[in-house]
């Protein structure tokens, strides 16, 4: 039993299915922590490759935690702090802009550009935890996994930040 | 606890209708409300999945991954290989060498801490090379001169008797019943059934049948018959022909009955016809040459 669930991580299917599952989400997480989009690719990609190497050693269960776990011991040395930025999608859908005045709309930019700084400047816990839940569309459970803390501790983050980037915007009241 | 993280619990639609009654009476609602909706929309650059899985999987995989290499077949034959090898050499060092030296001829040769040995004539030493210096033991069938190095006990095993030694020179003859030590060089301990002896430079004990017998003293440096010379030190006629069937490389056949005369002394080895000769007179024989390699001893009766 032990040797096939060696022999699951190292076959080429269990292996790519694992990537495509994870693979965004470590990278995103990275950028998030980093803002280095080049960096956090790179590291994302060496630390599948080490899972990759060491498949025999490293059973599905426990790959999660692996690719993470070697994704940040690498990046803590090499990764240069950058700013996140970020995009708001384009082609999303936003039903009442066509009806919205001008002025508003002008609100609306200026509010989202606000928004954009106003992450950027939030602290690197808070930013990864709010971006992992609003952008990867993660539920806390699932985020207190990846970043092996406490659901509890994921809610805190998030709350948080919302404080946080909500005082950014103290003026629109 | 739960009350301080309200916003996050609003975020992920988890306030219940009185609680998100009460927030959106708040008036900071629709700042929440609008980082909610704009958040969403938020997005990061395209990631190219497919091109980066091809770069890890190309990656060779380390030799860690035992298990598959394991499987291959080229692997069992390589491990198949080593630990055969390995125990061709094991076997090579644990087995019994032996040395011969065949009848006519005499064997010159070292043992692995450069003890010397000279076989002679129709005589066999086995030993096992694994540990010798910590175990110089080895057995003689038939006679040989040792030169032993200096070092731990030497110990020749011989089917009649024992010979313990530290580092001399020494010459050992096993032949039917007779066993015989001759020191030429330093002290040897002998064991022969329960007596035990220690004879000194120029020294020699002899047994038969369980008795000691007395012999001169050894003026010889070395062995006599390195010179290829036979000397007989109380030998009976049976034990001659066997010693001249084992030098010369000939049989011999005794027809007539042996009076059982000992003789003492000693018969060169380098010609046949001499060596036959000088037996021949002292036994009163007649010696027929069958051919090269068998003769025959006819007794004259001394009544006739």
């Amino acid at each position: 039993m032990f040797k096939e669930e060696l022999a699951g991580i190292c076959s080429e299917n269990v292996f790519s299915g694992f990537f495509k599952s994870h693979a965004k989400s470590l990278r995103n997480y990275l950028y998030y922590k980093f803002g280095n989009e080049k960096q956090a690719e790179d590291i994302a990609q060496e630390a599948f490759i080490k899972l990759w190497q060491n498949c025999a050693n490293v059973s599905v269960e426990k790959a999660k935690s692996y690719i993470y776990t070697i994704a940040n011991n690498a990046s803590l040395n090499v990764i240069a702090h950058q700013k996140v930025v970020l995009n708001y999608a384009k082609n999303a859908p936003n039903k009442d802009s066509t009806s919205e005045s001008p002025e508003f709309l002008l609100e609306e930019d200026e509010f989202k550009t606000k928004l954009l700084t106003a992450i950027q400047n939030l602290n690197e816990t808070q930013r990864v935890a709010f971006l992992m839940h609003r952008i990867d569309g993660k539920k806390y459970v699932e985020i207190a996994d990846e970043l092996n803390i406490s659901v509890k501790a994921v809610e805190k983050r998030i709350h948080l930040a919302l404080i946080k980037l909500r005082k950014e915007f103290d003026h629109f009241r | 606890m739960g009350e301080n993280y309200q916003l996050s619990k609003w975020l992920s639609g988890e306030m219940t209708g009185a609680e998100l009654k009460a927030f959106q009476a708040e008036p900071d609602f629709v700042i929440y409300e609008k980082i909610k909706i704009h958040s969403l929309k938020l997005e990061v650059s395209a990631f190219n999945e497919q091109s980066i899985l091809l770069n890890i999987v190309s990656t060779p995989k380390k030799n860690i991954k035992t298990i598959s290499i394991a499987q291959s077949w080229i692997f069992k034959i390589a491990a198949t290989l080593i630990i055969a090898l390995g125990l061709f050499f094991i076997y090579r060092n644990l087995e019994t060498s032996t040395f011969y030296a065949n009848n006519g001829t005499q064997n010159t040769f070292f043992l692995p801490d450069n003890s010397q040995v000279i076989l002679n004539s129709g005589s066999e030493i086995r030993y096992k090379k694994w540990n010798w210096n910590d175990n110089r033991t080895l057995n003689l069938n038939g006679e040989a001169y040792f030169k032993v190095a200096k070092g731990k006990t030497f110990e020749v095993n011989t089917s009649l008797g024992q010979v313990t030694v530290l580092g001399t020179h020494f010459n050992v003859k096993q032949r039917g019943k007779r066993f015989e030590v001759t020191c030429y060089e330093g002290r040897v301990k002998i064991n022969y059934y329960n007596t035990e002896r220690i004879i000194n430079k120029g020294e020699r004990v002899a047994f038969e049948d369980e008795r000691s017998i007395e012999t001169p003293e050894i003026l010889e440096q070395s062995p006599e018959w390195l010179n290829r010379e036979m000397v007989f030190n109380k030998a009976d006629l049976e034990s001659i022909i066997s010693e001249f069937e084992r030098h010369f490389d000939i049989s011999i056949e005794l027809k007539g009955i042996d009076n059982g005369q000992l003789f003492t002394g000693s018969i060169p080895g380098k010609n046949i016809s001499a060596a036959l000769e000088i037996l021949s007179l002292s036994y009163h024989l007649q010696p027929v040459k069958v051919n090269k390699n068998k003769i025959i001893l006819n007794v004259i009766d001394a009544q006739k």
